[in-house]
């Protein structure tokens, strides 16, 4: 097996933050954490990955944590051995390889020789543009980005529910896997394409916007609408009930819906008066389609701009420009674009702890997850009190429970223990040298 | 497919079969007169890529549709034999290019048969194809229009809805990176390089000469002035003492080197902080130059602007998808303005020479040079100004 520094692999982020302080993590508190992952490792449930015999493995070990070493280029040719591993050594943090390998065992990459890799998205609450102010409200920033993704999945790309796994990642956000047989030999450059896909990135709105003639494919049959006659061409919002063209849709008729029942009049659509040729002859217009009964609907069903506004092309293109941050952060999902650009990615394990928290790496079917609160569904151990001295004052929902210990010798139950451990505020007992003051 | 239009596009499935069935040995394709022509139909299409496009003209009669079809295989073992990677993507796309003249007027049927060879399943629709998303981005990829950003599609369920003709550029880039990639041959025959040594070797010095005049492997004097804004604006930092991000430390080492300073030179940037350790920072530019035999290029742009490190990007970075591409091309553009300075200078003193008589020996030479400068020109959609 290998041995590499943890710091020279693209892997770094993934031992998060909030890994145990490995450097004061004593002797004994790891001796207890290890203990206690074995214990969960002898009955746990693990998904093991498709094609287990071509994945690589990785692992560190609680005592490899101070030194900072990852052992990987291991592999299992059956699920005894890949479990027997995991009971045996009771790792602080194991992973497998995204890519299939025919060697993966194999010490340098390009010896692996690489069959595919499986498209993933890891969402991470340390991406997320506004910082959130304590850690469970940060890990419900991250669920409403993986609803948001979902629907691109599911949506755009037409991926079924069998098609992908969605996975807590157990420390401050989810993965998606998608072993899909369409994606698997899909390089860095094209897997970095449907990043820029779901960010929005690149969206270019005059691809959407397009005077057609009234007749033929899109044809109303009518030459005469709202207003309009005799006029050849008419605008249209191309692929509204699909893709990013569904997503401008919304906005535009959310738009168009709030900025109408505004009190005063002067006071609607201030982004389009900016517009050189938007006067009030234009925002009366717009209100009558807005407060009619099929104004809204036939821009969401229909895709149709074509109101008696002329320039309305432009228009609507200049004001998606304008509002493209406040759009794109409403639906564009933010991934960490490295981590799917990397077709030989290294990714925790479901079923497995997360050595820097103790919180399982758990599986979820898609329906779950609106309900999934991982500070509550993700803890494994157990209520047995044990003792504790922590280093620094500290708060955390767990189970539900608000937990706050301050700094000292204290008992408290042994999830808690585990956490605070892993967090690297607590150390387990006290120290030898202090007197017991219980 | 008909044998003439597997002889129009020789590099799908069903004609190297065909090819295999007719059981021309290596030996006769080499030297049997009945194959004259496929040998000199290869030629010319291994120099007609040299030019840039391959000419496809129309076929009469079995003969000529088996000459063209073998002229194929003969042509990619001259590729194979002048063993330059460069070269080998030139004749990839012209070969690519040659194939989506042709498409461009296939009908829709045949498009999606010539898809399917390639791992494309499309369906067609009324006006349009619709294609797989996995599909499209593996071939939209190396397009830089905007217009081919998966974000600016139709996209529906996983489908995309493109043009037949959008579709047929698309196979372009399939036909190209099928070709690019069935490179290098493995083991070429001795018989068969012997054959092609003089051919390969006259092609070659061609090449040579015109990948001199791009600069594509030697830039000759750096300067530092000609760097795009991402490295420029990283040496700005490395100067003002800012630590760089590790990520663009390495591609602006890698970045210094491939365009030709020293490691010397680069740990004298390097040396501005007062905690500067000389020897780590030798151990790294070193490392990166290639001591332990892992020669690195910079990134790529898109790897650039992955990483965060795309900044200030300017007018030429829309058309250029590497950091080196843009340092290539903005040597380029000066030194073909310093040329036509120089013309100039000498069209003054000519004028003078008329009444003199004088110098002419100067003129001659540059004439040479500027025929050189011609193709480029061409390029880039100027005709260049004659010296004489």
């Amino acid at each position: 097996m290998g041995y590499t520094i943890i710091k020279k692999l693209a892997e770094t982020k993934q031992t998060p933050k909030n890994s145990p302080n490995s450097e004061t993590m004593d002797k004994r508190t790891i001796r207890f954490l290890k203990s206690r992952f074995q214990q969960y490792y002898k009955t746990a449930e693990i998904s093991l990955p498709d094609h287990l015999p071509n994945r690589e493995w990785a692992f560190i070990l609680f005592d490899d944590l101070e030194d900072k070493i990852m052992r990987r280029h291991k592999s299992f040719g059956s699920p005894g051995e890949a479990l027997d591993y995991l009971y045996g050594m009771a790792p602080a943090h194991v992973y497998n390889s995204t890519a299939y390998y025919e060697y993966p065992n194999a010490k340098k990459m390009n010896e692996k020789n690489w069959h595919g890799a499986e498209l993933i998205f890891d969402l991470d609450a340390d991406h997320l543009p506004d910082a959130p102010r304590n850690y469970a409200e940060m890990l419900e920033n991250v669920k409403k980005e993986t609803f948001k993704l979902m629907d691109f999945i599911l949506d755009d790309f037409g991926f079924t529910e069998n098609d992908i796994e969605l996975v807590f990642s157990g420390g401050r956000g989810y993965h998606i896997h998608i072993p899909h047989p369409k994606v698997l030999t899909l390089g860095g450059s094209e897997r970095r394409e449907i990043v820029n896909y779901v960010s929005g990135r690149d969206l270019d709105f005059k691809y959407f916007f397009r005077d057609v003639a009234m007749d033929g494919e899109y044809g109303t049959g009518s030459k005469a609408f709202k207003g309009m006659k005799n006029v050849p061409t008419k605008c249209m919002l191309l692929g509204h009930d699909s893709g990013w063209g569904k997503r401008i849709a919304r906005y535009l008729a959310d738009y168009l819906k709030s900025e109408s029942g505004k009190k005063y009049k002067k006071y609607m659509f201030p982004e389009l008066r900016r517009h050189e040729k938007v006067g009030s002859t234009t925002v009366n217009k717009l209100l009558r389609i807005a407060n009619s009964e099929n104004g809204l609907n036939d821009i969401l069903e229909h895709g149709r701009l074509d109101f008696d506004v002329r320039n309305f092309k432009e228009i609507a293109s200049y004001f998606m420009q304008e509002s493209s941050e406040n759009f794109l952060q409403r639906f564009g999902a933010s991934v960490d674009e490295p981590v799917t650009a990397d077709t030989k990615r290294l990714i925790r394990v479901p079923g497995s702890l997360h050595g820097g928290s103790g919180m399982q790496v758990k599986k979820l079917a898609l329906s779950e997850l609106e309900s999934f609160e991982p500070l509550r569904d993700t803890v494994v151990f157990g209520e047995k009190p044990v003792k504790v001295n922590v280093s620094k004052p500290f708060t955390v929902q767990l189970k539900g429970k608000d937990l706050r210990v301050e700094e000292g010798i204290q008992e408290v139950p042994e999830y808690a223990a585990v956490y605070l451990m892993c967090r690297g505020v607590a150390e387990y007992g006290y120290r030898r040298d202090q007197p017991n003051p219980l | 497919m008909e044998t003439e239009q597997l002889a129009y596009y020789p590099f799908v499935s069903e004609a190297s079969a065909y090819v295999e069935s007719l059981g021309v040995s290596l030996d006769s394709l080499l030297n049997s007169r009945a194959y004259r022509a496929a040998r000199a139909r290869g030629i010319e299409r291994v120099k007609e890529a040299l030019e840039g496009e391959i000419g496809k003209s129309s076929l009469n009669g079995e003969a000529q549709i088996l000459s063209e079809l073998l002229s194929y295989p003969f042509a990619r073992m001259l590729v194979a034999c002048i063993d330059d990677q460069l070269f080998t993507r030139r004749y990839a796309l012209a070969e690519a290019k040659a194939a989506y003249t042709l498409l461009r007027t296939e009908s829709p049927d045949f498009l999606l048969d010539f898809g399917e060879d390639f791992g494309i399943s499309a369906e067609p629709r009324e006006t349009h194809f619709s294609m797989h998303f996995t599909d499209y981005i593996r071939f939209s990829n190396s397009l830089k229009d905007p217009a081919w950003k998966l974000t600016n599609r139709q996209l529906r369920a996983g489908k995309v809805r493109v043009t037949r003709e959008e579709f047929a550029r698309l196979l372009q880039e399939a036909v190209r990176e099928r070709i690019e990639q069935s490179f290098p041959i493995p083991e070429i025959p001795e018989e068969v390089s012997a054959f092609c040594a003089p051919h390969a070797a006259g092609i070659k010095e061609q090449f040579e000469v015109q990948k001199k005049k791009f600069g594509a492997t030697d830039f000759g004097v750096v300067e530092p002035g000609l760097f795009p804004p991402c490295i420029s604006h990283a040496l700005a930092n490395v100067q003002g003492g800012v630590n760089l991000a590790h990520s663009m430390r390495f591609a602006m080492t890698s970045f210094l080197l491939n365009v030709g300073m020293s490691v010397d030179e680069i740990l004298n940037l390097f040396n501005v902080s007062p905690d500067f350790d000389a020897e780590k920072t030798l151990y790294q530019i070193e490392h990166i130059a290639g001591a332990t035999g892992n020669e690195y290029k910079p990134p790529a742009c898109e790897t650039m602007r992955t990483y965060g490190n795309c900044v200030g990007k300017d007018g030429l970075c829309e058309k250029i998808s590497h950091p080196l591409g843009y340092y290539e091309r903005r040597v380029f553009l000066k030194n073909r303005d310093r040329e036509k300075e120089e013309e100039k200078e000498e069209e003054k003193e000519k004028a003078g020479e008329k009444k003199n008589g004088e110098a002419r020996k100067k003129g001659e030479g540059k004439v040479k040079e500027e025929g050189k400068e011609e193709r480029k020109e061409e390029k880039s959609g100027k005709s260049p100004e004659k010296a004489e």
